[in-house]
């Protein structure tokens, strides 16, 4: 059984990043080669929709992290949905609650990127 | 206080693809030593950003390298005592300024921050090449 798959899809726009299972230092490549895939075909406005998601280290919070300063250059933004209480737990350790908007569903997130625009 | 000899002893190759076993492992071990699900999670985290530190920087990559941990349990906590060789690990990082790591781009250092936040006692010492990292995490009641 494979530890970590990704898929990604494009609502009006706002790209949706799935990423299922358990993300770490392992696993990150995938992760980090669908957000540059979004980021080459322009898509900005990026939702990670971490319904799925039931681990993350610091591998995958790095990705989250790293490309942010590019996408708010472009006027866009990383907002995540859906996260679990466990996963939201690690992401509140590093801060991350203070500096994401986290919301409850991928709908939320979707509507918040077309009212801002 | 532990006592001297771990309740376990595990030796790896330097490999990523082993963390998901460690921090299975290292869970499992926390939540039967009275650990809270909550927290066994975070020192299996702890764990894993340990490990990956070793394979990323003190390893880089080489996989032929070889991790043993330690896990040792008492009334009041559970130590885990990491021993490798290669380039020692930095440990400095404590506070992180997620802002000014956004503005650099950076997508490491968070790992050595979440390792001190988690745990309440991260040592480091070198003997003879042989590096040594010991982080502890104590029961709330102790």
């Amino acid at each position: 059984m494979r530890n970590f798959l990704i898929k990604s899809k494009t609502i009006e726009n706002v790209g949706i990043l799935y990423p299922t299972g358990h993300l770490d230092a392992h696993s990150v490549e995938k992760f980090e080669n669908e957000m540059i895939k979004m980021l080459d075909d322009n898509i900005v406005k990026i939702v990670v929709n971490c319904n799925e998601l039931n681990y993350i280290s610091s591998a995958g919070m790095g990705i989250i992290m790293g490309y942010l300063d590019e996408i708010r250059e472009k006027g866009g933004d990383i907002k995540l949905s859906n996260v679990v209480d466990r996963v939201y737990e690690i992401f509140d350790l590093v801060g991350f609650t203070e500096i994401y908007e986290f919301v409850d569903s991928e709908e939320k997130a979707i509507e918040k990127f077309n009212n801002v625009s | 206080m532990f006592p001297e000899t771990p309740e376990l002893s595990v030796s790896i190759p330097a490999k990523t693809e082993l963390l998901k076993m460690l921090v299975e492992l290292t869970s499992y071990i926390a939540v039967r030593n009275f650990f809270s699900v909550s927290e066994s999670r975070k020192i299996a985290l702890a764990v894993d950003e340990a490990i990956t530190n070793v394979i990323k920087h003190s390893y880089k990559e080489s996989t032929d390298s070889e991790i043993k941990l330690d896990f040792f349990c008492s009334n009041e906590g559970i130590k885990i005592k990491i021993e490798f060789s290669g380039i020692p690990p930095e440990l400095s990082e404590t506070m992180v300024n997620l802002e000014k790591m956004i503005k650099a781009k950076k997508k490491g250092g968070l790992g050595v921050a979440l390792i001190k936040r988690i745990m309440d006692s991260v040592k480091y010492s070198t003997i003879e090449n042989t590096n040594y990292l010991e982080m502890i995490k104590w029961k709330k009641s102790s």
